[in-house]
């Protein structure tokens, strides 16, 4: 029976490229896919990407590739990854270049393009698409003169293509996460495209790698003071066959695989576990067992597949005016107390100057900025803080509204309750980047894989 | 016995647009029958108030001895909307386990 070993070498755009470039060097995968695409991720490289053309993909994978791509490509480790964000070519063009550079002549990168489909949306209006959003938020036509970006969701096909014409490197847009890794199993096992239980295996075998460290001992509750050498984490490995996977990690290199640290993932952005939609397959993992089978190794079973949905989740972004957050430390004695009057003083002052907002945020770092209304409230506990952070941030249509916060931040250093201390510099007021997700039928997406290869 | 969650169960949270889902487990396999007996979806609803806004749904995975628990209109907004220091609810999770609940001393020990 075959296999296939597939390791998740990025949990995000931003994350250590330590992992990747370790388990490339010291483990037998075959592939590794990176993903680097979280909700808001495609919003912002849109954004960069008005500012600049030459922009709107994660460039921090190029850096991955000259640490590593030359070994990878040597040791015949195939890579994919959804790094091309909203410039694909952008991106494949730069890889090329520094491929050619380390000598990589005849490397073929595969890429996929077509899932940004924002120039459509007038002509799917007509042909009935309605883009409901999915969340019961609103009218559509409340934003569709504010679009910037809209991206579908899509599986495996196009990658699994790209693979078939012999890519040694896949570069996507918004493919789901956990396509990257299924098309792999698919290529390899020879899984068909209605093997509903397989495919709903490669799908949580990537669900399990797709967030990177947090698969493999990272942000684990169950013990995080047990988890060796979080200096040196490890990213987590799948190895799949037929009918079950077992997760495990590179050699030498820090983390833990136990059942703890999987289940804190499997169940991870899931919702209904017994119908998890991906565009490839509808998931079930309701009866699911994750069992140590060793050192660092966990048996994934009993994973249902069934038919996949008849739509597509497509995801716009809008312009949804601007926010700006100001802070202010206070010390003991008293923090809180003072902290508490020196948001009065802010907020008089933004009544004063007619503040418009759409809302306005006080919040105390240290007291509740996190756990909020379930914080802790005794009186008596909160009287002897050694400090505390004042945080305001307001929501506002326009610009110049959330610019009325900016200048009243600092002086309350001199003009304030004692031992105020301002610090980080001026707050930037910041687009507010809508999420608009909703359904869209597969016909109205046309996706095309395409080979480059290396000169 | 009142105990805080988090002493007989771990778990994670994350984050699509403004719903939390936050996965619960029991730190041993005999608390699973606690949690699914006191930690019902009425009762994470009062825990967190005005904290999540919308409708909270359990789903119960004994497989796993696990929860999943979804929370809608609990991010504020939702990562681009929120004003939250933390609008992706990275710390729901403990938020959650910071629940206290009331439990007969010899079913923990």
């Amino acid at each position: 029976m075959g296999k296939v070993k597939i390791g998740g070498g990025q949990g995000f755009w931003g994350d250590s490229n330590d992992a990747a470039v370790h388990m490339v060097r010291h483990s037998d995968i075959n592939y590794m896919a990176c993903d680097y695409l979280a909700e808001l991720t495609m919003s912002i490289m849109a954004r960069q990407k008005l500012k600049n053309p030459k922009a709107g993909y994660a460039r921090d994978f190029i850096g991955m590739m000259k640490e590593c791509g030359k070994e990878a490509y040597e040791k015949n480790i195939r890579v994919l990854t959804n790094a091309g964000g909203m410039n694909i070519e952008g991106l494949v063009e730069a890889l090329a270049a520094q491929a050619s550079e380390q000598g990589l002549a005849g490397m073929k990168i595969g890429y996929v393009t077509g899932d940004e489909i924002s120039a459509r949306i007038p002509q799917l209006l007509k042909e009935g698409v309605t883009f409901d959003n999915m969340d019961d938020a609103g009218d559509f036509g409340d934003i569709k003169d504010k679009v910037f970006n809209a991206n579908v969701y899509f599986g495996h096909e196009p990658t699994l293509d790209c693979l078939k014409q012999g890519a040694d490197m896949v570069i996507t847009g918004r493919s789901t996460d956990s396509a990257l890794f299924l098309a792999p199993c698919m290529h390899e096992l020879g899984w068909a495209a209605d093997d509903w239980d397989n495919l709903a295996r490669g799908i949580m075998a990537g669900h399990l790698l797709e967030c990177g460290g947090q698969g493999a001992g990272g942000n684990f509750d169950y013990g995080w003071r047990d988890v060796p050498r979080m200096d040196e984490l490890g990213f987590p490995i799948a190895e799949v066959g037929d009918n079950e996977f077992v997760i495990t990690k590179a050699p030498d290199c820090g983390g833990i695989i136990c059942e703890q640290s999987c289940k804190e993932q499997f169940l991870y952005e899931v919702h209904d576990p017994a119908c998890y939609l991906t565009p490839d397959v509808t998931v079930d993992i309701s009866q699911a067992t994750l069992t140590q089978a060793g050192e660092n190794r966990v048996r994934v079973g009993n994973i249902r597949g069934r038919e996949k949905p008849e739509m597509l989740k497509l995801s716009l972004g809008y312009h949804a005016g601007y926010k700006v957050a100001g802070m202010l430390s206070f010390a003991w004695p008293d923090a809180y107390e003072k902290a508490q009057y020196a948001a009065d003083i802010i907020l008089k002052k933004l009544k004063r100057r007619n503040l418009s907002a759409e809302e306005i945020r006080v919040d105390y770092i240290g007291v509740n900025a996190l756990h909020l209304g379930v914080a802790e409230t005794d009186p008596e506990k909160l009287k002897d803080l050694n400090e505390v952070v004042l945080r305001i941030a307001i929501r506002t249509l326009t610009k110049e509204e959330a610019y009325k916060l900016v200048p009243e931040i600092a002086p309350l250093q001199l003009n304030g309750p004692p031992g105020a201390s301002f610090f980080g510099g001026r707050a930037k007021v910041q687009e507010v980047l809508g999420l608009w997700p909703c359904l869209i039928p597969r016909d109205a997406v046309n996706l095309e894989s395409h080979i480059l290869t290396v000169k | 016995m009142r105990i805080y969650l988090n002493q007989i169960a771990h778990g994670r949270s994350g984050d699509k647009g403004d719903t939390s889902n936050v996965c619960v487990f029991a730190r041993k396999p005999e608390y699973y029958g606690i949690i699914a007996r006191e930690v019902t979806a009425e009762r994470v609803k009062e825990h967190f108030g005005d904290m999540v806004q919308g409708e909270i749904i359990r789903y119960d995975v004994p497989t796993l001895q696990g929860f999943n628990f979804v929370m809608k209109h609990a991010l504020g907004g939702g990562a681009t909307h929120s004003l939250r220091l933390d609008s992706l609810g990275k710390s729901m999770g403990s938020a959650f386990l910071r629940m206290q609940i009331d439990v007969p001393e010899e079913e923990i020990k």
